[in-house]
Formats: C-alpha cells, sequence, structure tokens
C-alpha cells in the first residue's frame, strides 16, 4: 500500500465541481452505454422510429389533403427533438437525488452535480441525435432539413435547455420531500406532448384553442424553434417575457429551495 | 484538534425529538480515538458530522483537517457498477490525475482481495465485500482523519489482520477516529477513547478509562 494520493490539497471549489460533475458524467454514460449494444442503438434510434410512425399517421389521416404548405417531416423532427429534451431533463431530474444517495457520502458531490450532470447528459445525447439527423438528410440531399435560422435555431435550444433546467430542479427538490410530485410529473408531461406544438404549429389551430394553448410556455419554446426552423413558419406567437418569467422564476424558486434544505437532501 | 461548539443534534421521530447530542462543547486534542456507545447512541451520527454529510441540527464543529468519508458497512458504492468502476469514480470526484489513478486501482484491486468480483457489479458484493473495497479504498488517500465506523470487523479472520495491520501503519502518519464493539481493536490501535452517553460526548485521554466506564454504564443500564 505504497501508493498515495499526493494530489490531496485543498482545491478551488469550482475546481471540485468540475471534478465532480466530470466524474458523474462519466460514470452516467457509463452506465447508459453499458446497456448493451440493442440498448444503445435503441437509445438513439427510438426517436427516428418515432417521428417516422407520427409522419406516417400524418399521412395515412390527411389522405394525401395537405393543409400545411411547410414539410412535415422536417417539423415534426425538429419539434420532437426538441421536446424529447424537455421531457429527458425533466424525467431524469425527478430521481437524480434519491438515484445518488449512496455517493453524498463523499463531501465533495453535492446533490446539484447529479441534476447539472443529467441535464449535460441529456443535451449530449440529444446532440447526437441531431448530428445523425442532419447527416442523413445530408446524405439523402434532403434540402428541407437545412434550418431557415441556424444561430436562432441553436439559441432556442440553449435557453430551452435553461428553462428546463429551471423545472428540472424545482421537480428534483420537490419530489425528494413530496413523492407524488414525481409522479404527477410524469403524467403532466405526456400531457404536454399532446398540448406543445410538437404534433401541429399553432397556424392551424382554430383561434378559440390557440388562446388556450398559449398558456403552456414548452409551446412557445416549440413555436419558437419551428417557426426559426422551417421557412413557410414564423414565430408571431411567440411571447418572449412568457418565456422569460417561466424560464427564471423556476429557475430562482429551485434554487432558493435548494440552498435553503441541500444539507436535508444531502443526509436524507 | 476538533473541536465542538454548543452541538446539537436530534433527530424528529413519531415520539418527539430525539437527541444525539445535546449543547456539547468540547476539544478533542490530536490522536486516535476510540468511539464507544451502546447501539443507537449516536457514534455513527457523530462520524457522519465529521464527514460533512450529516450536519448539527445547533452550534459547529469545527477542524482544520481533512476527514475521509465514513467508512461504514453501507453505502458509498453505486450497485449497478463494478468494482473497479467505482473505485475510478472515487478518484474522479477526488481529482486524481490519470496515471496516479492506475496505481490506485491496481492496489485496491491487491488488497481488497476481490479477484473477479473485483469486475464485477457490487450488488452482486456481499457486505463483507463491500467492506473490503470500500477499506482498500480509503488506504489509498492521505487523509488526516479516517473516519472508520465498524469495517474493521467485516470479513474473514485474514483479512481482519490485515486490515488491522494496514489500518496500524497508515496511523502513523495519520490519525483515526473507529468505532468499534471490539474492545481489543480498540486498545490495539486506539490512546484516547471517547464515550456517546445520553446526549453528551465524555474524553478519555486513555482508552481503558473510556472502556471501563463503558462497561460500567452497560452494568447499570443493561
Amino acid at each position: 500500500m505504497e501508493t498515495k494520493a499526493s494530489t490531496l490539497t485543498l482545491r478551488h471549489p469550482l475546481k471540485i465541481f468540475f471534478a465532480v460533475v466530470r466524474a458523474l458524467f462519466l460514470r452516467e454514460l457509463n452506465t447508459r452505454f453499458s446497456q448493451g449494444r440493442l440498448g444503445l442503438f435503441w437509445t438513439f434510434f427510438q426517436p427516428f422510429f418515432q417521428i417516422a410512425l407520427f409522419v406516417l399517421l400524418h399521412a395515412l389521416i390527411l389522405q394525401g389533403e395537405e393543409l400545411s404548405t411547410y414539410d412535415y417531416t422536417v417539423f415534426m423532427a425538429s419539434g420532437f427533438i426538441a421536446f424529447n429534451l424537455f421531457r429527458g431533463i425533466l424525467s431524469s431530474s425527478i430521481g437524480a437525488f434519491d438515484a445518488n444517495k449512496g455517493i453524498f457520502v463523499y463531501k465533495q458531490v453535492k446533490p446539484i452535480d447529479t441534476v447539472i450532470t443529467r441535464v449535460l447528459l441529456e443535451t449530449f445525447m440529444t446532440g447526437v441525435i441531431i448530428i445523425i439527423f442532419l447527416l442523413i438528410g445530408f446524405f439523402l440531399r434532403y434540402d428541407n432539413m437545412h434550418p431557415e435560422n441556424f444561430v436562432m435555431v441553436t439559441l432556442s435550444f440553449f435557453w430551452l435547455i435553461v428553462f428546463s433546467t429551471g423545472i428540472g430542479l424545482l421537480v428534483a427538490v420537490g419530489s425528494t420531500f413530496f413523492p407524488s410530485i414525481g409522479k404527477t410529473v410524469s403524467i403532466l408531461s405526456f400531457i404536454l406532448l399532446f398540448t406543445s406544438g410538437v404534433f401541429y404549429s399553432l397556424e392551424n389551430v382554430p383561434p378559440e384553442a390557440q388562446t388556450l394553448l398559449l398558456y403552456n410556455p414548452v409551446l412557445h419554446f416549440m413555436e419558437m424553434i419551428h417557426g426559426f426552423y422551417i421557412p413557410e413558419l414564423t414565430t408571431r406567437y411567440v411571447d418572449y417575457n412568457y418565456m422569460l418569467l417561466w424560464t427564471v422564476i423556476p429557475l430562482f424558486l429551485a434554487l432558493w429551495l435548494y440552498v435553503r434544505l441541500e444539507k436535508r437532501i444531502i443526509s436524507a | 484538534m476538533i473541536e465542538l461548539k454548543n452541538v446539537t443534534k436530534y433527530f424528529l421521530t413519531n415520539q418527539g425529538k430525539r437527541y444525539i447530542l445535546k449543547d456539547v462543547t468540547l476539544t478533542l486534542p490530536d490522536g486516535n480515538i476510540g468511539i464507544l456507545g451502546r447501539n443507537g447512541a449516536g457514534k455513527s451520527t457523530l462520524m457522519r458530522m465529521l464527514g460533512r454529510i450529516e450536519f448539527p441540527t445547533h452550534g459547529k464543529i469545527t477542524s482544520a483537517h481533512s476527514f475521509s468519508w465514513p467508512l461504514g458497512l453501507g453505502g458509498g458504492f453505486v450497485g449497478s457498477m463494478t468494482g473497479r468502476q467505482n473505485v475510478k469514480f472515487v478518484c474522479n470526484v477526488y481529482g486524481i490525475p490519470y496515471e496516479k489513478r492506475r496505481e490506485i486501482v491496481q492496489s485496491v484491486y491487491d488488497f481488497s482481495e476481490l479477484g473477479d468480483y473485483f469486475d464485477m457489479p457490487i450488488k452482486t458484493y456481499s457486505s463483507g465485500m463491500r467492506g473490503k473495497l470500500g477499506f482498500g479504498l480509503s488506504l489509498a488517500f492521505d487523509f488526516d482523519y479516517m473516519l472508520i465506523d465498524e469495517t474493521l470487523s467485516v470479513g474473514d479472520v485474514n483479512f481482519r489482520q490485515k486490515a488491522k495491520h494496514a489500518l496500524r501503519k497508515k496511523i502513523e502518519s495519520c490519525h483515526t477516529l473507529l468505532v468499534s464493539h471490539d474492545m481489543k481493536t480498540l486498545q490495539e490501535l486506539c490512546q484516547a477513547g471517547l464515550l456517546v452517553h445520553n446526549g453528551q460526548l465524555h474524553f478519555f485521554e486513555d482508552i481503558n478509562d473510556a472502556i471501563k466506564q463503558y462497561r460500567r454504564i452497560n452494568q447499570t443500564q443493561g
């Protein structure tokens, strides 16, 4: 036992934070990739099958009578991937503290690190899926795959990530003390799939339904991404102030609650 | 030196507050201290507070020293990951560079005597195997204080001897706070003793006095 970790000196808190998040990230990546080849294949190609299925259903229902002027496949793909990112961050936040309870014995590991890691992981996975999509489009010379405004689409995704992180952290803290919150969120995120403008553009929806749907912040994000991605669509329904409120308030509420409850989460 | 200032710790239960420590102010000198107390007196909670994963309800515990994570029978590992992956993970948490990490993995592999189990998920381990892995891992780091909660009583006789021997060598360059119900182990490894009883901490400079007092408590109450 001559081996000694001579590096066990005082480290800057930020340095510890990065080391912990890196360790957690590698760990989570490892568990995902060790599910076997089939598991890995499914992780990346599940969205493709789902999108293909939705596009097929859409074509079957409309029977060739196209209502929209835009490319529905691209519409479906961009919206569904974005929504899955939101839903992935949300659902992986629910169990983040509980699943990592065992490693809080290392005082360097703070509960919030586990949520941040899962957000990074979901972002990473989504990034890979987007790249696969774009590559397929590129090799098939599918020109509609080019986003109308690449920069704004990228920024929209980043905003979506920040928004999801706020809600995710709130859910993570809440579900630790009230497990029913976790269950409610799971059901809610399923309902959101149909009310967030993933399958339809808001312009094809009757005006009465529009006002109701616009209360859903996730719909604004989908409309924003669709508007910037697809040339035929605009962002005229998007209310940036409303989205900002839904980003800032949950994020600060979550951080405030987290700081107050961190010790209780660690020793729970 | 470890300073406790007006430390109170209680848990809320259905019967009300259950006190572990009640307004304890105490300075522990540096050294190897054996911790004694009846079951449920709060030995493990005290260890967890020193390891900063449990926190006093009131008051403060301060020390300039670095503490290991509390080496207990349970936690500290991720069940779905192998022993090797867990060791790597802990090294990453402590920011150990790649080369050093490889050495540590090898030394833990050698020490823990897990063989093929080292590359199997932790959930397939017995509690003794977990204890071996955790103990081997902790030896690879240079803490000022090793917090050891009963881990020395895991495994077979051979391993226990080996662990004791390794710890004795280790504490030449650091200190230990040791929870054990085995008085012989305490006498062998510790000079001083700390008795946790009725929400109070009693420090004894001689471990034998602590053991005597502990026996007296057991006789009057047991």
